[in-house]
């Protein structure tokens, strides 16, 4: 069927030759991190498999491994690629994790506010705005910083940092949609307030909070690779971009130069596409944006 | 007399992805200075890009393709832009519907009839002030000294649609082009401006085209008629023979869909839009309710205010005298009345009377500030501070039916989703059920898989109209559930619900600012004005001989057809 809601999308979507290339460069990107094990000539994390007469070589090396190093070695040994890809799967694990986890809490606190009114309205939004005044890379570093390093504190953090953005859109959104004839009708049956909020309020409110989602997924992880780079992250064993970029930052100057660049491009390439790509949906789903 | 505008095989098309569309196809008509020309049609008809080709404002991609546009024999078709600019305004204006969208908000009057003056000539500021004063004086706007530097937010809407007639009239152009001017307005209003453009065109000679969905409004005004259908004239001639003795089959067809034409209760069209419905699945359990006729919806003493809330800050400035509290709008104020079982009542009034407000609260889709609404004998809504309606038995038809649906769900959840949350069928029946009230309101029962975007308007408001009768109501409101369709589309939705009605034992509130759709429906009629009901009574009485005034003047300003000799 052509003609579905997602068909059209779809359709107008690859008629944007540069956001149909950033989606399969996105594509690529997080196949590769899925499938990482299978396509990484080495594991990073397996510390014994790391051979210190192999650092800090410049791309094209071939190690002791017997395999060529073509992004070549950090300080520690490591293939630079593989620890690249599997770095880009745990900044991705990162961002999804947070931002599903933000956009969860962000759109019930948004929708149930719009939808409740009243002090608790103005409560749960003054808030959200009085976090929202505060840079999300300082909350996301106090509160790594509170609760220490590991997987789980740094997704708070970024959950903590992140959530506002999307109550602030789900609420924005889900106001104009109470005022609507259908919410009316709905209550008019009468269904249930949870009903009227999940099924007719909150799908139709799903739009810009796709929008914000695509960007804030790419900001969640440049906000890991930041706190990783300051050291509040991950912990070195297991290397996310940002530790990476931080563990080359001291070469940079020595002509080591591959340590650092090459993380940071691939960090590049995936936050710019992850952009493009937001950036198109965007277009498509703000009426005011068509033509 | 020779002809001031002739129009000849004007095509006017739009390519789209799916090919051309041809929006104007063949259209030939001619105007003499002074004449007034009728342009009929339902939406999608021609009408208003017919309008649009005469002044040259075709909006890209569309273009016209062939045919001559000759003013005063000049042909305007293929005339630079430029030139085209220098005659518009001057020569040929134009009106539109909207005059809130065609006023600048941010500019006083005054300053845009300068604007519009210095389109076309060189004036002073003086001058100009003089001229504009004068222009609105003209549209008999009173105080026009003053009024001439307010803004457009400060007029009403028959104000506003005014001072756009006066721009149109600044350099006394030969032709006018209104689109739909008085669509947007009460009838009061509607009636006024009529007769206003009726003296002033016969004062300054001006021809006029007049576009509208409304042959009452044309035929007050019009000396000739053009009646349009896809693109094309069906039918053109003097007025007052067009409507009365249609030659054309679609000419009749339309005169045929208005109510005002048939005896009360009648069946429009011959029956259009019913004839292939099956009859509903089941009738509401009648066991526990009063007879037939005896009070059974109740309003007593309803008031409803509305005052903008304030917040926590402002709270402490009216509390410490510096700041005032926002003023209370009273939309409905102490009304009572009581709609009896199987009964239809009317409920009339112009905008910004309450009628709706007044609908919703006996819908128990608003609480109440003061009074009660009671649905044989009990209350629709529970007391206390998070009030919500407790009733099944009285659902609501909406005006808008591109706004009523949830456009993310498909049509058979939207019409399983009440009967299932209140347990009136189960989950094994639903899908049998659901097809059942597609049958029902005419629509085909493989409807149930769409979404509402692949329905028009009329299939929609059938749509609307299963939803809330197979929640098994005994009472429906509904709210100008006819006010957005084009007249044949609200022939066949007037006939369902007749039908309906008189199968289900229905008693229906039918809000509507139209008197004559009231007239044609309804047994009993109340007149609301100002948030009170100033007359109520059987419907014939109060349209043969109202007895307040205000039911005499809205009933005067209705606009009617003339009668066809039978």
């Amino acid at each position: 069927m052509r003609d579905t809601l997602l068909g059209r999308f779809l359709e107008e979507f690859f008629r944007n030759k540069v956001a149909t290339a950033a989606a399969a460069v996105v594509l690529l990107i997080v196949l590769t991190a899925l499938i990482a094990p299978l396509v990484t000539p080495q594991d990073p994390y397996d510390l014994t498999s790391l051979v210190l007469r192999d650092a800090r070589r410049p791309p094209g090396y071939i190690g002791t491994g017997g395999y060529t190093h073509w992004l070549g070695t950090d300080s520690q040994g490591r293939d630079l690629l593989s620890a690249i890809i599997y770095g880009l799967r745990i900044s991705l694990q990162m961002g999804v994790i947070a931002g599903g986890i933000a956009f969860t809490i962000g759109a019930i606190v948004g929708c149930s506010a719009a939808y409740i009114g009243g002090r608790f309205e103005a409560l749960a939004m003054r808030i959200v705005d009085l976090q929202l005044s505060f840079p999300a890379i300082l909350l996301a570093f106090v509160i790594a910083a509170m609760l220490g390093q590991g997987r789980y504190q740094l997704i708070m953090a970024l959950i903590f940092a992140q959530y506002a953005y999307f109550a602030r859109t789900a609420h924005g959104a889900a106001s104009a949609e109470r005022q609507k004839d259908y919410v009316e009708a709905a209550l008019s049956i009468p269904l249930s307030p949870l009903r009227v909020v999940l099924k007719h309020i909150l799908p139709n409110s799903l739009p810009p909070l796709i929008v914000v989602a695509t960007v804030q997924v790419a900001s969640a992880i440049s906000l890991e690779a930041t706190l990783s780079f300051l050291g509040v992250g991950l912990p070195p064993t297991e290397p996310s971009l940002g530790m990476l970029i931080a563990n080359g930052f001291q070469y940079l100057l020595s002509g080591r130069y591959w340590i650092s660049i090459y993380p940071g491009i691939a960090l590049i390439i995936f936050i710019v596409s992850l952009n493009l790509v937001g950036d198109q949906v965007r277009d498509q789903l703000n009426p005011r944006l068509r033509r | 007399m020779s002809a001031l505008l002739e129009v000849t095989n004007l095509k006017t098309w739009f390519p789209t992805a799916r090919g051309e569309v041809k929006a104007v196809d063949g259209v030939s008509f001619s105007i003499t200075p002074g004449e007034v020309l009728g342009l009929v049609g339902e939406s999608g008809s021609g009408k208003s890009i017919t309008g649009f080709s005469i002044i040259g404002l075709i909006d890209e991609p569309g273009r016209v393709v062939e045919g001559s546009i000759k003013l005063e024999g000049r042909e305007l078709i293929g005339l630079p832009s430029h030139e085209l600019r220098a005659i518009r305004g001057k020569t040929i204006s134009m009106v539109f519907q909207d005059p809130m969208m065609t006023l600048n908000p941010v500019l006083s009057i005054g300053t845009q009839i300068k604007l519009a003056l210095e389109a076309h000539e060189k004036i002073s500021a003086a001058d100009a002030r003089e001229r504009a004063i004068k222009a609105l004086a003209q549209v008999r706007i009173t105080e026009p000294e003053q009024k001439v530097d307010f803004f457009p937010h400060q007029f009403s809407g028959g104000m506003r649609q005014r001072v756009a007639i006066a721009i149109a009239l600044l350099h006394r152009p030969k032709l006018i082009i209104c689109d739909e001017p008085t669509t947007a307005l009460d009838v009061s209003v509607q009636a006024e401006i009529l007769a206003e453009m009726k003296e002033l065109v016969a004062e300054l000679g001006t021809a006029l085209i007049w576009i509208s969905h409304d042959l009452a409004v044309v035929s007050s005004l019009a000396d000739r008629v053009a009646v349009m259908r896809h693109g094309h004239i069906v039918e053109i001639g003097p007025a007052l023979g067009v409507l009365t003795k249609p030659q054309h089959d679609y000419t009749r067809a339309l005169l045929d869909a208005l109510p005002s034409r048939a005896k009360p209760g009648q069946l429009l069209l011959r029956g259009a839009g019913i004839a292939d419905a099956a009859p509903p699945p089941r009738k509401s359990a009648t066991a526990n309710l009063p007879p037939l006729g005896s009070p059974y919806l109740v309003i007593e003493n309803a008031v409803k205010r509305f005052q903008k809330p304030a917040g926590f800050f402002r709270n402490i400035a009216i509390k410490s005298g510096i700041a005032q509290p926002a003023p209370v709008v009273q939309a409905v104020d102490g009304v009572s009345i009581t709609l009896k079982r199987g009964e239809v009542l009317g409920l009339v009034g112009e905008s910004g009377s309450g009628k709706s407000t007044l609908g919703r609260m006996a819908a128990g889709i608003m609480v109440p500030t003061a009074g009660g609404v009671l649905l044989n004998g009990k209350p629709v809504m529970s007391g206390g501070r998070s009030a919500r309606k407790i009733t099944t038995r009285i659902q609501t038809i909406f005006q808008d039916p591109f706004a009523s649906l949830n456009g993310r769900m498909r049509i058979g959840d939207i019409l399983a989703e009440g009967p299932l949350a209140h347990r009136l069928v189960t989950r094994a029946e639903a899908p049998q059920y659901v097809q059942e009230w597609l049958a029902a309101v005419g629509l085909d029962p493989t409807f149930a898989n769409r979404f509402p975007h692949q329905f028009s308007g009329g299939q929609r408001q059938r749509i609307a109209i299963a939803r809330a009768l197979a929640m098994q109501p005994d009472v429906v409101v509904c709210d100008e559930p006819v006010a957005s369709l084009d007249v044949s589309i609200q022939a066949q939705i007037i006939n369902l619900l007749i039908r309906l009605r008189s199968e289900l034992d229905l008693s229906l509130v039918f809000i509507s600012h139209d008197l004559s759709v009231v007239r044609h429906l309804c047994d009993r009629v109340a007149i609301m004005y100002r948030g009170k009901i100033v007359e109520e009574g059987e419907a014939g009485p109060i349209y043969d001989n109202p007895q307040h005034d205000y039911t005499k003047r809205l009933l005067a300003a209705v606009p009617v057809l003339p009668q066809a000799a039978e």
